[in-house]
C-alpha cells in the first residue's frame, strides 16, 4: 500500500514536473520572441542594415517566381556589367525557410506579406533555438540545466544583436540549425541509434544551406571524435555517431550549389576525412584486439606499425605536396583570416575593412554575454564531474568558440550558445547543491524538533531516498513474471523518477552513498540562493536594456533626441525612393559597396558593386574613381555606363558612418589594384584630414567634391559636425557632375554624370585638371579641323 | 626475418580461426561491406582511366558505395550479440534504422547523380 502510494505520488510529481517544464519552455519561447520586438515597437516593421535587404529581395523573387526560377536566377541588376549568379552564390536556407513560411501562411488564408514574414523570421527561430538549447543541455547534463540554459539563451545580448525582428540575415536560422545539429550529434552519441544519425545528417544539411559557418561544425565534430579516441573513450556509439555523418553530410553539402565540389576539395573539409580514416583504423584495431590473444595482438601491432608508417609517410608527403602547391594551401580567404588573424589586413583589405571582422574589445565581452562571462568557468568545472562524451564536447565547443570570438567580433555569436550551455550547467549545479543543503538542514531541524523520531540525520535523508529505491526493487520483483516490455517501462520510469527527484533538487543516490552529506551551512546557502537570484535578475535587466537600446537600431532609420523632441532621419529611404521614381529603369547607379544591396532592393536600379564583395577589382575600380579628380572619375564611371553617383554624407547632422570616414578604405582598396592611387597622397603628415591643411589630392578628389559641394551654403562656414572642423575647400564648382538630389538632412547626395560635350571649340586642354573642356581661345589657328 | 614471417603466419592463422567463430548473419554483413568497398575501388580505378568529367557522378557513385559500407558496419555493430552496449536494442529496430538511413542516402545519391 505504501509503495503504491509512493509510486502514485512520485508519478504525480513526475506528471506535474513534466507539465511545469513544458509550460516553462513555452514561456521561454515567448520571452525569446518578444525581447526581439523592440525595433518594431520603437520604429516600424522594417528590414534592417544592408545584407538583409539582399535576402529580402531574393525572397521576394522566390515568392513571385517559384523555386525553379530562383535556383537558376542570373541577376543582371548588380555588379554591372558582370552580373551575379544568385542560384550558385547564395546560401538558400534562409530564403527557402521564409518562402516556405510565407507560402504556408498564405495557403491557410492568413494574408501575411513577404516583408512581414521576413521581419519576424528571426524572432521565431530564436524561440526554436532556445528549445534546441534545452534539448542539447538536457543531453549533456540533465533537464534542470536544460531549462536554465534555454532561459539564458533566450535573452543573451550577443544572439539578440543578430536576430532582432528585422535582422533578416543568415544567422537568424543558422544558429538554430547549429544548436540542433549539435543536439542530434550528442543524442546519437548517447544512444547509439542510427535513426538519430540520419536526423543529424539532415540537420547538418540544413546548416550547410543556411550559413557559411557550417565549416565550424564539420571541423568541431571531428576534433571531438579525435579527442574521444585520444582520451580512450572510443566506443561503437562514437563510430555510429560520426561515420554516417561524414558520408551523408559530405554528399548533402555537395548538393548545395554554393558549396558544390568544395565539399571534397577544400582544406576546410579535409579534417573530417582524415578523422574518418582514423576512426576506421581505430575501430579495426579494437575489433582485432577483441578477437586475438594479447600476445598475438602485440605481434600484430609491431607488424602493422612497421608497414603502416612507411605507407603513411608516402601518403602524407603526396598530400602535403598537393596542398602546398596552391597559394592559399587550399583554404578560402575567410577561413585563413580566422586561423591567422593578421592575414586579412595584409592580403585582403576588403575583409579587413568590415567592422564586424575586427577583433572584439574586452568590454564587448561583458556587453554581449554579461554574467555568463564568469559563470562559464564554473560550468567547465561542473562538466568535469563527471566527464562524459557529451560534456567533453561541450567543453571543446566552448574553448574553440572562445578562440574564434577573439579573432572576429562577429563570431561572438557562435560563442553565445556555448556560454549559455556552460552557464546553465553551472547555475543548475549550484542551485542543486544549495537547495540540497537547505533541504538537509531544514529536515534536520524538523527531525530534531520532533524528538519522537529518533532517526539520525544521515538516515533520515537515506530513508527518504531509499523509499524510491525500495520502490524500484519492489517493482522489479513484482513485474518479473510479466513481459519484458513492462520491465523496460519500469526502467524508464526509474530513470524519470531519478530525473524528477533531480528536478526537485534532491539527489537520493549521492545522499545514500555518503553517510556525511556534503552540505553547506544553512545561512550560507540561503544567502547564496538569494544572491544567485539577484545575479539572474541583473542579467535579465542587462539583456532587456541591451535589446532595447543597443541592438534595436534598424540603421536605415535614425533617430536623435533633442530639446524639441524626437527627430527621425529617414534620408536613406527618401533617396532610394527618389531614385526609384525619378530615373529610368535601366539607369546604373554607382556608390560604395555598402549601399549596393539597399539600392537594388529599394530603388530597384542596377548597381556597380554591392555587399557581396566577390570581385575585388571591380570594387577597386569604384574606389579609384572616388579617389580620382573629377575628369578621371568621370572617365571611369562613363566606361561603366554609370548615370548616377550616390554618396552618403553625415557632416550636416553628425552621422559618423558616412563615406568621408570610409574614404581611406576606398583609397586602400583602389590602391591595391591600381598603383597610381597612393594612400600617402591623401594624408597630411600621416593624418587624415579634410580641412585647410589637407593635401591637394584630397581636396580635389571626387569624394571630397561630391560630399562638400555647396556645403558652405548651409551655415556660411562649412563646419563639418562629424570631423569637427571647417572644411578646406569651400567654394568650388563641379564640372563633370551635376547635383540632382540631396536629402532633407543632406545625408544622401545623388549626382548625375554630365553628358560629354558635343562640340569642342578649338584645341581641347586635356592637360589642365578640372577645367572646362572648351577652350576660350577664339580663331582656330590650329591644325585641327575647325568643324569638329 | 624468419621469426617475422613465422609470426605473421601464426597471426593470420589465429585471425582466421577467431573470425570463423562469428555467426553467419554477421559474416553476410561483412561480405556485403567487402563487396561495397570493392565496387568503390573499381569506380576509382575507372575514374583514373577515363578521367573525372562528370565529377558529381563520380562522387555520388563512390560515396554511395562508401556510405552503404559504413551503414552496414553500423548495422553489424548494433546486431552483434557480443556488443554489450546494444544488448536491449531489438535487431528489427536496428535493421529498420539501417533501411531508413539507406533510403535517405540513396535519395541524395539519385539527386546528385546528374
Amino acid at each position: 500500500m505504501a509503495t503504491s502510494k509512493v509510486e502514485g505520488s512520485s508519478s504525480l510529481r513526475h506528471a506535474f514536473g513534466g507539465v511545469l517544464s513544458v509550460f516553462i519552455l513555452f514561456l521561454i519561447g515567448v520571452v525569446a520572441f518578444s525581447i526581439r520586438l523592440f525595433s518594431v515597437i520603437k520604429y516600424e516593421s522594417v528590414i534592417h542594415e544592408f545584407d538583409p535587404y539582399f535576402n529580402y529581395r531574393v525572397t521576394q523573387f522566390l515568392s513571385k517566381n517559384g523555386i525553379y526560377d530562383f535556383w537558376n536566377w542570373f541577376d543582371d541588376r548588380t555588379w554591372y556589367p558582370l552580373g551575379r549568379v544568385i542560384g550558385g552564390t547564395v546560401y538558400p536556407g534562409l530564403t527557402l525557410t521564409a518562402g516556405t513560411m510565407w507560402k504556408l501562411a498564405n495557403s491557410l488564408n492568413i494574408p501575411l506579406s513577404v516583408e512581414t514574414v521576413c521581419v519576424f523570421t528571426a524572432p521565431i527561430f530564436s524561440a526554436f533555438a532556445a528549445w534546441a538549447t534545452y534539448l542539447l543541455t538536457k543531453e549533456v547534463k540533465g533537464p534542470g540545466a536544460g531549462i536554465t540554459a534555454a532561459a539564458i539563451l533566450a535573452m543573451v545580448p550577443s544572439y539578440i544583436s543578430r536576430s532582432v525582428a528585422g535582422s533578416y540575415d543568415n544567422e537568424a536560422v543558422a544558429i538554430f540549425a547549429l544548436i540542433f545539429t549539435f543536439y542530434l550529434y550528442i543524442k546519437t552519441l548517447n544512444t547509439g541509434s542510427l535513426f538519430y544519425a540520419t536526423l543529424n545528417s539532415l540537420a547538418y544539411f540544413y546548416m550547410v544551406c543556411s550559413w557559411g559557418g557550417y565549416t565550424f561544425i564539420i571541423n568541431l565534430i571531428p576534433m571531438h571524435v579525435l579527442l574521444c579516441i585520444v582520451t580512450g573513450r572510443y566506443s561503437s556509439r562514437l563510430y555510429i555517431a560520426y561515420a554516417p555523418l561524414v558520408v551523408l553530410g559530405t554528399l548533402l553539402a555537395a548538393l548545395v550549389p554554393v558549396v558544390g565540389f568544395n565539399a571534397v576539395m577544400t582544406s576546410e573539409h579535409f579534417g573530417s576525412f582524415l578523422v574518418f580514416i582514423i576512426i576506421h583504423v581505430v575501430a579495426l584495431v579494437y575489433y582485432i584486439k577483441g578477437i586475438l590473444t594479447p600476445r598475438l595482438f602485440k605481434v600484430a601491432t609491431t607488424l602493422v606499425l612497421t608497414v603502416g608508417i612507411a605507407v603513411c609517410a608516402v601518403v602524407v608527403a603526396i598530400l602535403v605536396a598537393l596542398v602546398a602547391s596552391s597559394p592559399t594551401k587550399g583554404w578560402s580567404g575567410r577561413s585563413l583570416s580566422l586561423l591567422d588573424p593578421t592575414y586579412a589586413s595584409k592580403y585582403i583589405p576588403i575583409i579587413a575593412s568590415v567592422s564586424e571582422h575586427q577583433p572584439p574589445t574586452w568590454p564587448s565581452y561583458f556587453m554581449d554575454i554579461n554574467v555568463l562571462a564568469f559563470l562559464v568557468p564554473a560550468g567547465i568545472v561542473a562538466c568535469f564531474l563527471p566527464l562524459s562524451d557529451a560534456s567533453s564536447f561541450a567543453v571543446l565547443y566552448l574553448v574553440t568558440s572562445v578562440y574564434f570570438s577573439g579573432v572576429m567580433v562577429r563570431l561572438m555569436l557562435v560563442l553565445a550558445p556555448a556560454a549559455c550551455i556552460m552557464s546553465g550547467i553551472a547555475l543548475s549545479e549550484a542551485f542543486g547543491v544549495l537547495t540540497r543543503s537547505m533541504k538537509f538542514h531544514i529536515t534536520k531541524y524538523f527531525e530534531c524538533s520532533h524528538t519522537e523520531a529518533p532517526a539520525k540525520l544521515g538516515e533520515s535523508t537515506s530513508t527518504e531516498s531509499s523509499a524510491p529505491l525500495e520502490n524500484m526493487t519492489k517493482s522489479d520483483t513484482t513485474e518479473k513474471p510479466e513481459v519484458a516490455r513492462k520491465e523496460k517501462v519500469a526502467r524508464r520510469k526509474q530513470k524519470k523518477e531519478k530525473e524528477l527527484t533531480e528536478n526537485a533538487h534532491v539527489k537520493p543516490v549521492s545522499a545514500k552513498k555518503e553517510r556525511r552529506p556534503l552540505v553547506l551551512p544553512l545561512e550560507a546557502s540561503i544567502v547564496s540562493v538569494f544572491l544567485l537570484i539577484v545575479l539572474g535578475g541583473l542579467y535579465v535587466l542587462h539583456c532587456v536594456w541591451a535589446a532595447a537600446e543597443a541592438y534595436s537600431a534598424p540603421s536605415i532609420v535614425l533617430t536623435s533626441h533633442s530639446h524639441d523632441g524626437l527627430h527621425v532621419f529617414d534620408d536613406f529611404r527618401e533617396a532610394y525612393a527618389w531614385l526609384r521614381h525619378n530615373t529610368e529603369v535601366d539607369d546604373k547607379v554607382a556608390s560604395w559597396w555598402d549601399y549596393g544591396y539597399q539600392t537594388t532592393a529599394m530603388a530597384n536600379r542596377t548597381v556597380i558593386v554591392d555587399n557581396n564583395t566577390w570581385n575585388n577589382t571591380h570594387i577597386a575600380t569604384v574606389g579609384t574613381a572616388m579617389s580620382s579628380p573629377e575628369k578621371a572619375a568621370w572617365e571611369i564611371f562613363n566606361s561603366l555606363d554609370v548615370k548616377y553617383v550616390l554618396v552618403v554624407f553625415g557632416g550636416l547632422v553628425g552621422y559618423p558612418s558616412d563615406d568621408i570616414n570610409k574614404f581611406l578604405w576606398m583609397v586602400r582598396i583602389g590602391g591595391g589594384v591600381f598603383p597610381h592611387i597612393k594612400e600617402a597622397d591623401y594624408l597630411k603628415d600621416g593624418q587624415y584630414r579634410v580641412d585647410a591643411q589637407a593635401t591637394h589630392t584630397m581636396l580635389n578628389c571626387l569624394m571630397y567634391k561630391l560630399s562638400y559641394y555647396r556645403f558652405v551654403e548651409t551655415d556660411g562656414k562649412g563646419f563639418d559636425r562629424v570631423r569637427r572642423y571647417e572644411i578646406g575647400k569651400k567654394h568650388f564648382k563641379l564640372t563633370h557632375f551635376e547635383e540632382v538630389f540631396t536629402t532633407h538632412h543632406w545625408m544622401v547626395r545623388i549626382y548625375k554624370l554630365k553628358p560629354q560635350k558635343n562640340r569642342i571649340r578649338g584645341k581641347s586642354r586635356k592637360s589642365k585638371l578640372g577645367s572646362k573642356s572648351t577652350s576660350s581661345k577664339s580663331g582656330g589657328m590650329t591644325h585641327k579641323n575647325p568643324w569638329n | 626475418m624468419a621469426k617475422g614471417t613465422n609470426d605473421a603466419q601464426l597471426l593470420i592463422q589465429s585471425l582466421r580461426k577467431a573470425y570463423a567463430s562469428t555467426p553467419t548473419s554477421l559474416k553476410i554483413i561483412d561480405l556485403y561491406v567487402v563487396y561495397a568497398v570493392a565496387t568503390a575501388l573499381i569506380q576509382v580505378a575507372y575514374m583514373a582511366m577515363v578521367g573525372s568529367f562528370p565529377f558529381n557522378s563520380f562522387l555520388s557513385g563512390v560515396l554511395s558505395c562508401v556510405g552503404t559500407a559504413v551503414l552496414a558496419v553500423c548495422l553489424r555493430i548494433q546486431v552483434n550479440k557480443d556488443n554489450k552496449e546494444f544488448k536491449d536494442l531489438p535487431p528489427e529496430r536496428a535493421f529498420a534504422d539501417f533501411v531508413l538511413c539507406n533510403l535517405v542516402l540513396h535519395l541524395v545519391i539519385m539527386n546528385f547523380l546528374g
